[in-house]
């Protein structure tokens, strides 16, 4: 490889995506626990927030524990080196949210949007700009549109004054040649850092991430034990290892990482992710695996099979933040039986 | 119907929601079409409506103030952030501006709420498509019931979602909130919107999740369906895709599919903010010439 010894900066989303699979309810102490952990394993990065990001807290997608500003100041407190990140949602957060996560010590703020709307993130990604905060534009969803499409999105995101700009595999729908083809084309089409942002429906997170390392990315994402939505996302104390002996220098300390990974399974899950059945066909329909906890529910009530519903979402291409389709699905199935 | 008994009109902005108001208005009995304002003559929308015969220019709010002529009724269909500048430079020519952008400006008007405040309000806004979906219900549904929180949660088509709403998102939330809390008395509010980039797209959608301890089926369908018959008299798609109580939770979920006209089916959010505009514009022109109600 050519540029064996090039950097990768890990980005670990755990105090965020994590949320999902605890449907939103981690605790102070939980939240302390694992950001200084991964602190001293030198995880460049930490992303603290609800599930789908600042003032999404809402009944349609789950209501967090804490606030916002709860979670900011805690965490904020707990690292010492590495940065602290949030996400924010257009539609769901709003410039005031930014502000007050900017107040709180955020160091980088992501902007999400689905794939083909990066014009949402237009206004927010500008202000940030002005504010001289350090902004990526991040795309949802991305396996619903194909890589030129993603790198035309990508340069939309550079211009309105994003510093990174990556996908999200929300559904956990690639195989590594759908990542190589997209990571290839946004970096052909952009001078900033690429990231690339796994789930792991199909077993895939850890290749579908070497794969977008080598066809270019400079940011991975990973959680600690996967701890993410559904199947969960890249597992971070793995990934690391692996980009490090494919060559790639990442600066993380493995046994601090290996002992943050322990932390986050014994403070912060019931149970680490796993590829359960559901998991499986929310990857295979292309369906956000968020909604994992609200099918199962409204499944149960309504008496139909959890994976019809994920299908049928899926030939409605629902998106993340659409939960509230998941009552018309589960209804229309159980009204056929 | 004389030509001389309608009332004229302008809209500023042909944007998605401008150049459907035009045509619109070029078809109202009650209402003369003047001139369609944007800022650049090479936009489709302006490009399409000049192949029509409408009148319009490439000169924007300056252009409709130099005809010095005394229009009865301004459209604003271009964004928050210019409305106030907009009604400013319009003030003198004494007309009704009735505001398709979530400023905040004007009396926030809800048709089948409050639609009598036109005649009383210089400049009426419309506040937002989601707030125009779901305030009548949510209002209805808070009429007979306490509701500790109102969510809305509506999904449009990414095809029919022009730029300004795209740069307006947080005003959009705002002032949707604040119409809610106007409207319907609920205090506790959270509004959130979702662009779908689905192909082929999909029927624009709002979903209502209510908390109150005495909520049940039988009245919430009750208020729901009294709702949805009242405004398909003037939005012909609006339809009640779900409704459901479950422990003191109850869930709405509207569709409103356009009908008529030239934009798709699919971009309800633009045919009901727009008909709901014409239905108030049209109520003030006929309280200008009395003798039209009998006419019409």
């Amino acid at each position: 490889m050519s540029d064996a010894a090039r950097p990768i900066t890990v980005h670990d989303p755990t105090l965020r995506d994590g949320h999902h699979a605890v449907r939103h309810q981690l605790g102070r102490e939980q939240l302390r626990a694992y950001a200084a952990a991964a602190d001293a394993a030198r995880v460049p990065v930490v992303e603290v927030g609800h599930g789908n990001g600042l003032g999404a807290s809402s009944l349609q997608v789950g209501r967090a524990r804490l606030a916002d500003d709860e979670m900011l100041s805690v965490v904020r407190e707990a690292l010492a080196h590495s940065k602290m990140a949030v996400f924010m949602l257009p539609g769901w957060g709003s410039a005031k949210d930014l502000r007050r996560a900017v107040g709180h010590g955020a160091d980088l703020v992501r902007i999400g949007t689905h794939c083909t709307e990066a014009d949402l993130a237009e206004r927010h990604l500008g202000e940030l700009r002005a504010d001289g905060v350090e902004a990526h534009g991040v795309l949802l969803m991305s396996h619903m549109a194909e890589p030129d499409r993603l790198a035309e999105e990508c340069v939309k995101l550079v211009g309105y004054g994003a510093c990174g700009v990556g996908i999200l595999d929300s559904s956990g729908h690639y195989l590594p040649a759908d990542v190589t083809a997209r990571i290839a084309a946004i970096r052909a089409a952009v001078d900033v850092p690429v990231m690339f942002h796994g789930h792991n429906n199909l077993g895939m997170a850890v290749a579908n991430s070497v794969a977008a390392a080598d066809a270019g990315a400079h940011i991975i994402d990973a959680c600690a034990r996967g701890f993410g939505a559904g199947a969960g996302n890249t597992q971070l104390e793995v990934v690391v290892p692996v980009l490090e002996r494919l060559g790639y220098r990442t600066g993380i300390d493995l046994y601090k990482l290996l002992d943050a990974a322990d932390i986050a399974e014994r403070e912060l899950m019931p149970a680490p992710p796993t590829i359960d059945s559901v998991a499986v066909v929310s990857g295979l329909s292309g369906v956000f695996s968020g909604f994992k906890a609200r099918v199962l529910d409204i499944s149960r009530r309504e008496g139909v099979d959890p994976r019809d519903v994920f299908f049928e979402l899926g030939r409605r291409q629902a998106v993340a933040g659409q939960e509230d389709l998941i009552v018309d699905v589960a209804a229309a199935l159980a009204a056929k039986d | 119907m004389t030509h001389n008994r309608r009332s004229s009109a302008a809209v500023l902005g042909a944007g998605l929601i401008g150049a459907d108001l035009a045509d619109r208005i070029s078809r109202s009995d009650l209402l003369d079409l003047r001139l369609v304002a944007g800022r650049d003559e090479n936009t489709p929308g302006l490009r399409r409506l000049a192949r029509q015969g409408l009148p319009v220019t490439g000169g924007g709010v300056a252009a409709l103030v130099e005809t010095g002529e005394k229009i009865d009724v301004v459209f604003d269909a271009t964004s928050a952030l210019s409305h106030a500048a907009h009604a400013e430079l319009l003030e003198p020519l004494g007309g009704l501006l009735v505001d398709l952008t979530p400023s905040q400006v004007g009396r926030m008007v809800i048709p089948t709420v409050n639609g009598p405040d036109v005649l009383a309000h210089r400049n009426v806004n419309m506040v937002s498509c989601g707030g125009q979906a779901a305030i009548p219900v949510l209002a209805a549904i808070a009429r007979h019931h306490r509701i500790e929180y109102a969510e809305v949660v509506t999904t449009a088509a990414s095809p029919s979602i022009g730029r300004s709403t795209r740069l307006n998102l947080d005003e959009y939330i705002d002032t949707t909130q604040d119409a809610v809390r106007e409207f319907a008395g609920i205090r506790d509010v959270k509004v959130m919107v979702n662009l779908s980039p689905a192909r082929p797209p999909v029927t624009f959608r709002v979903a209502l999740s209510l908390l109150g301890a005495d909520l049940t089926d039988a009245s919430v369908r009750t208020a729901v369906d009294a709702v949805a018959a009242e405004m398909r008299t003037f939005v012909a798609g609006y339809a009640v895709a779900g409704c459901s109580v479950h422990d003191g939770r109850a869930f709405v979920a509207l569709e409103v599919a356009a009908s008529g006209g030239r934009i798709p089916r699919y971009a309800g959010n633009l045919d009901i903010i727009n008909s709901a505009a014409l239905r108030v514009a049209e109520q003030y022109a006929l309280a200008q010439h009395p003798a039209d109600q009998e006419a019409s």
